[in-house]
């Protein structure tokens, strides 16, 4: 099977001036020389790794020194120091990023940084470039938003699995990760139960019902109105009757359903003490009549059975109020939902239920035995959908047996017994775990073979849509052919709607968007940080604070007093409106900000370059109010792409509202961790965690106690500590780059009545006066950091596991793709697809050594080693 | 079709919650359990989560965020003639029926050869004792404690045990410091590598417990769901055997889980005939998660208070908040994040806002001591009298992440067991300790020590 054209790229060579080192030298010497290669290893390393060891790095690392508890000649064997893969890609880490050895430190030269990635990766990893390890991927259990798309896809409802299951964990930043999503005996109960409710939801239990007729609330009118078509109202303090008529056009008796919701508006702190009478009448007689007090939204159900002629009906809700005197706080109200209206009851105006024929294209068979090869042609094109691959026969033997032990029973439809075995079906490991098999041809071969069709046509659609695969994928993997088509299906599945779901659980994890969602900020606190500031009204609400919290029995007359009088003044202040406030409405817009910025990317094979520096970005109405881009003319809730006046300080993601918002702390920004995302999400170099014991600031502040430090300064002080410096020198200019947007995300040019500083020198050297020059920095001297985070991420996020020692090469092999190709998404989505890692796995039980890092693999062991 | 008794319960459906909790020691009538030891029976059945008098035996551990300002939390006074503190002020109604313990520690929880992540360590090894694995990944723990308990005593309940939070948002990206989030949002472990993912919707705790619908109908769609149950069990059993001969060991790992959790729901079934009808407490299903983080954690405390009154388990935990929580408490001034104000520097105006949340959450713990107090048990006692309620952080001083002397309150009187109404302080000792002790008293055998335990802890 020939592989897609992405991943023989991948295994190609690529050492750039290496002379000494070439990967073929390599196999050569060490065979002719009849050196194992751990003896070779060694003896490269003897001569020309060590003493670059010994010149750059031992002076903190060796001859007795652990900076860091890191030490580069202290093993217990050769055998020890070359099976130490931690280490080791710790090293090539921390080399390649430029943080090792320290910029004050006497740097190695290009090559012998070359040499050294060159032997890590050749020596110690023993990466295979024809056949690299593809590491092992732990069968991955559906998470909660793949478990909700794929029943959306197989079932055709919606059911709300972030409601109804436990939040999944995370590993490597990501929920789809096979080694931690775990199965509690709480979550296999939920699942169970969640198998029966949706199949309920979905699937007809009986193939004829009553006719059922849903009349919503605004259907109803005031006498002499028509209805209008709005939600229907009605307070508690008017007297109010609403009504609707319904034709009926058979006799019989039916059912009616009938829901009503008491509001109300929550005032803080003030209740609402009204009371009404509920009624609700049918053709004149009173069904309900029901004093209510303030019920807490709550939903009143009430259902009737009526006996009705053909012709019209009244239906009817009242409202009288029963406390004209008591204090309207709260807007008591009750919401008219609906009145559902089903039948007649009589079997014979029976209809066939919606979706009927969705699960059972044509009506049961009366005998036993034709109703069995139907209930397993039904089951088997089921099953064989719901475990995403070809189902055997003893299974299919057991359901039709759970079908026929069901419908066999008396007064049990055929419809029942079916939807019990799909019960069955969706509880079972094989749907709610992801198997996969080995394609059989490739596993005879020498080399890891690879995945067979059906796991590869899973990979696929779990990674670019977050959901099963669909008819299509079925087809080619059915036939066989899924691999030979493969440029062409990505291509696909890239355009389709679906890929909506990599876009949102891709970037919603990676860049944090989905949390803007909730992210806890405190306009009010955030804003007042701009205001001018008041130092009397300050002072006066210290005070105010400060005596609240005293017992009323400690107060004197005074001070209650002073108390009651301030008290309309804070309310006042507080009460006043915003000028700006994160509602629900504008975090949903900034979240869909970044991921329509993403997706354009993608989708248009923009450069991912864009996403740092990009003159454009995404905006409705509300959003671009809130960036100051009101006169841009951007009207309406949709979100669309506006490019940006010149030399706008948006574009990009570092400066969506997204970003701005979950890097910061609820009242204030964070330069610290605004650096901190950078590091992490954009450059991939994270500084290690912060130490546990954080000496005091106080110290050092004490000395300004008479001014107020802005953060930027708290923040230079806090550089002053030698503890602390090494990572916020990284982590601080790139943060307070960012201080001229508040913790909103809006921007500002000054904070207590200071200009903002937004100035800075990275610690590779390069000096910016304000964000649009960071971002230009980024974009042109950064990007290739970039991609190779970027890389890392997607990869991960697409095999479900962490990245390994072994991946070293499959990840330096898709950057050098994306980077000859200036950043283009096409390149590397292709490339993640066709990478040994997604295209095969490691042969069950064939002795592969487990990643244990500690491990020396014993030399020939491996099976890689061809 | 229903019957006019079905819509009489219909119109009582979904009461608020204001209701709901107005029943919640009132109007239950507790249910005779053909579990219960005849009262004062004596033998061995009786000393198996059980008090002298026969009744049930309860423990629960109740863990909060971020530790506790120690000087608001501390009484000054050794013994019975202690005065709490500001932090522990809610709870003076029932001081004779609380314990502070000074000088647990949980020294797993420190640093040691891992470095950072206390946070994560806090709240893993709260329950656990032991050293967690700092790893993204790979997780493993050890059994919690409850968990020890719940494997010998959970046979007699409905429940084995309940694990229960309040935490419902988690947020995307890394947990603390390159640990699993798995550390920082279980308190219980079944085994070092299965966390008990805990329940967050008080409406599914309650249909759990007593099935879903409105009062009246419960028992009947209990019923039926196991019924259906069982015919699916055996498929999917059959179903995971084939799977475990096709995947490697690891993978078999993750099936195992399935298993377990499977014939958990097997054991219930069988239960559920052993213990003949259920209970079906004449209380509205409540309606979901409440926006208001308070009202969540009242319920939630409610929903203990219940499980524990109807008897349908013995062991419960509940998650008030992961260490590390950055959650604001508009609702109180507080509109900083706890854990930022946490590091507080010294500062005494964040110092001050710490101990306002600290005592924000001890009065929601003291509102369901005060429910536990004022409900009668079957002995006549008060459930409080027939508990163990652990109030607890993994954090002692969130400034300086250090995990001794944690903050640790002991409420009940275990069935007469423990001596409350004091403050002790034990030096420094292993918070197992403490947890062996009520291992004890709740009757698990052959437990010799636990997590990190250097022996029992005297004098409770």
């Amino acid at each position: 099977m020939p592989l897609p054209r992405s991943s023989r790229v991948s295994f190609a060579l690529r050492f750039r001036g290496v002379s000494w080192l070439a990967a073929l030298a390599f196999a050569g010497a060490s065979s002719a020389l009849g050196q194992t290669p751990a003896s070779a290893a060694m003896t490269q390393y003897r001569s020309g790794i060590e003493p670059v060891l010994k010149e750059y790095c031992y002076d903190c690392h060796g001859d007795g020194m652990d900076k860091g508890r890191v030490t580069l000649d202290q093993f217990a064997s050769e055998e020890a120091m070359l099976g130490n893969h931690e280490l080791w890609l710790h090293v090539l880490k921390n080399v390649r990023a430029g943080l090792m050895p320290p910029a004050k430190k006497k740097q190695p030269t290009a090559e012998q940084k070359q040499q050294l990635e060159a032997w890590i990766k050749q020596a110690v990893f023993r990466v295979d470039p024809k056949d690299p390890d593809p590491g092992r991927v732990t069968v991955r259990r559906l998470n909660r938003v793949e478990y909700r798309n794929t029943i959306r896809d197989l079932m055709g409802i919606e059911f709300d699995t972030q409601a109804e299951f436990p939040a999944d964990d995370t590993g490597h930043g990501f929920d789809n990760i096979g080694d931690v999503l775990t199965v509690s005996p709480m979550l296999l109960e939920k699942y169970l139960a969640a198998a029966r409710t949706i199949v309920t939801r979905a699937v007809p239990a009986v193939s004829h019902v009553p006719v059922e007729e849903e009349v919503p609330g605004r259907k109803f009118a005031r006498k002499g109105m028509a209805a209008n078509g709005d939600a229907l109202s009605l307070s508690y303090y008017q007297t109010n009757r609403v009504t609707h008529r319904l034709p009926v056009s058979k006799p019989g008796r039916y059912q009616l359903q009938v829901q009503v919701t008491a509001t109300e508006k929550f005032v803080d702190n003030q209740f609402d003490y009204n009371k009404a009478r509920l009624g609700f009448q049918v053709d004149g007689e009173s069904l309900v009549s029901q004093e209510l007090t303030r019920e807490n939204n709550r939903v009143l159900r009430y259902e009737f059975d009526r006996t009705w002629t053909a012709g019209e009906h009244e239906l009817a809700f009242s409202v009288d109020p029963l406390t004209p005197d008591q204090k309207q706080v709260r807007s008591l109200a009750f919401r008219i939902d609906s009145v559902t209206v089903r039948g007649p009851m009589d079997g014979k105006h029976f209809v066939r239920p919606k979706d009927y024929a969705k699960f059972f294209p044509k009506d049961p068979p009366k005998d036993r035995k034709g109703r069995r090869v139907y209930a397993r042609e039904l089951l088997s094109s089921f099953a064989q959908r719901a475990y995403r691959r070809p189902v055997e026969a003893e299974t299919l033997d057991r359901l039709v047996a759970v079908a026929e032990q069901t419908y066999s029973q008396k007064g049990a439809t055929f419809e029942a017994g079916i939807s019990q075995a799909m019960v069955a079906v969706l509880a079972s490991p094989r749907f709610l775990f992801r198997e996969e098999g080995v394609d059989l041809a490739s596993a005879s071969g020498a080399g890891h073979p690879l995945v067979d069709e059906h796991a590869l046509a899973s990979r696929l659609s779990y990674f670019l849509w977050s959901t099963m695969p669909d008819a299509e994928l079925f087809r080619w993997a059915g036939e066989g052919k899924l691999r030979a088509n493969l440029p062409a299906q990505v291509e696909r599945m890239m355009r389709d709607a679906r890929f909506e779901g990599f876009i949102r659980n891709f970037v919603g994890q990676w860049l944090q968007a989905r949390d803007v969602e909730t992210a806890q900020i405190d306009s009010r606190q955030v804003l007042m940080r701009e205001a001018k500031p008041d130092p009397d009204f300050e002072a006066k609400r210290a005070r105010f604070t400060e005596l609240r919290r005293k017992p009323e029995s400690e107060l004197t007359a005074a001070q209650k007093q002073w108390m009651d009088e301030m008290r309309p003044l804070f309310q006042r202040r507080n009460s006043q409106p915003l000028r700006a406030e994160l509602n629900g409405e504008l975090r949903r817009a900034m979240r869909m900000e970044t991921e329509k910025t993403f997706a354009y990317v993608v989708r248009e094979n923009r450069s991912f370059r864009e996403l740092l520096d990009g003159n454009y970005t995404f905006l409705n109405e509300r959003l671009a109010k809130h960036y100051d881009l009101a006169d841009l003319g951007v009207k309406g809730d949709e979100l669309r792409r506006v490019e940006l006046p010149a030399d706008s300080p948006r574009g990009g993601l570092l400066t969506q509202g997204t970003v701005l918002v979950v890097t910061s702390n609820p009242t204030r920004t964070s330069p610290v961790k605004r650096g901190l995302f950078i590091l992490e999400n954009i450059l991939g170099t994270p500084p290690p965690p912060a130490p546990p014991d954080v000496p005091p600031l106080e110290d050092a502040a004490k000395a300004m106690k008479e001014k107020t430090l802005t953060l930027r300064e708290t923040l230079e002080l806090h550089r002053q500590q030698p503890l602390c410096s090494g990572c916020h020198n990284r982590m601080d200019p790139l943060g307070l780059a960012l201080e001229n947007f508040n913790a909103m995300g809006m921007w500002r040019s000054e904070e207590r009545a200071l200009p903002i500083d937004a100035s800075a020198t990275l610690l590779t050297g390069e000096s910016f006066t304000r964000i649009q020059d960071l971002k230009r920095i980024l974009a042109s001297s950064h990007s290739e950091a970039f991609y190779h985070t970027l890389t890392e991420k997607v990869l991960t996020y697409a095999l479900g596991r962490g990245l390994e020692y072994h991946d070293v090469e499959t990840v330096d092999a898709i950057v050098a793709r994306l980077t000859q190709s200036g950043g283009k998404p096409a390149e590397l989505f292709t490339a993640v697809i066709g990478s040994a890692p997604f295209q095969k796995t490691r042969r069950a039980g064939s002795g592969n050594p487990l990643p244990k890092e500690t491990s020396a693999p014993k030399g020939g062991s491996t099976p890689s080693q061809p | 079709m229903k019957t006019s008794q079905q819509i009489a319960a219909e119109r009582h459906f979904s009461l608020s919650r204001r209701h709901f909790l107005r029943g919640l020691g009132a109007s239950i009538a507790l249910p005779a359990f053909v579990s219960l030891p005849a009262l004062g029976a004596s033998g061995t059945a009786s000393k198996l989560a059980a008090t002298a008098t026969g009744a049930p035996l309860r423990t629960a551990f109740v863990f909060f965020p971020n530790g506790a300002i120690p000087s608001a939390w501390w009484p000054g006074q050794e013994g019975a003639d202690f005065a709490l503190s500001q932090t522990l002020k809610p709870l003076e109604a029932h001081r004779n029926m609380v314990q502070v313990l000074g000088g647990l520690d949980h020294r797993e929880a420190e640093p040691g050869p891992d470095g950072a992540g206390d946070h994560a360590r806090g709240n893993g090894v709260f329950l656990t004792g032991v050293r967690l694995k700092k790893s993204a990944t790979d997780i493993r723990a050890g059994m919690s404690i409850d968990q020890a308990i719940a494997r010998e005593v959970g046979h007699l309940t409905r429940f084995s045990s309940l694990e229960l939070t309040c935490d419902s948002g988690r947020g995307s990206g890394s947990c603390d410091s390159g640990y699993a989030c798995a550390y920082q949002y279980n308190l219980a472990w079944s085994s070092p590598t299965t966390p008990m993912a805990a329940e967050v919707n008080p409406r599914l705790v309650f249909e759990r417990l007593f099935g879903s619908g409105s009062h009246g109908e419960r028992r009947t769609n209990l019923k039926q769901r196991q019924a259906e149950q069982r015919s699916i069990l055996d498929f999917v059993q059959a179903e995971a055997k084939g799977m475990g001969r096709r995947l490697d060991a690891r993978d078999r790992e993750k099936l195992d889980q399935y298993l377990t959790g499977i014939r958990e729901i097997e054991t219930r079934i069988a239960k559920a005939e052993r213990f003949g009808t259920t209970v079906d407490p004449d209380l509205a299903t409540p309606s979901g998660v409440p926006a208001d983080y308070g009202q969540h954690t009242e319920l939630m405390f409610d929903m203990m208070a219940l499980a524990f009154q109807t008897d349908s388990t013995r062991v419960a935990s509940l998650l008030l908040a992961h260490d590390g929580s950055n959650r604001s408490f508009p609702e109180i001034g507080v509109s900083e994040g706890h854990h930022d104000l946490s590091h507080h520097f010294n500062t005494e105006d964040k110092i001050r806002k710490v101990a306002e949340i600290d005592l924000w959450y001890a009065k929601q713990f003291a509102k369901f001591i005060g429910k536990l107090a004022s409900t009668k048990d079957v002995d006549g006692r008060s459930l409080l009298h027939n508990s163990m309620i652990v109030y607890g952080g993994g954090n002692a001083d969130a400034n300086r992440h250090t995990h001794s002397n944690l903050p640790i309150v002991l409420a009940g009187a275990g069935g007469g067991t423990l001596n409350p109404g004091r403050f002790v302080k034990h030096g420094s000792k292993p918070t197992s300790n403490l947890f062996l002790s009520l291992a004890d008293r709740m009757g698990v055998s052959k437990l010799e020590r636990f997590g990190d335990s250097t022996g029992r802890l005297a004098g409770v």
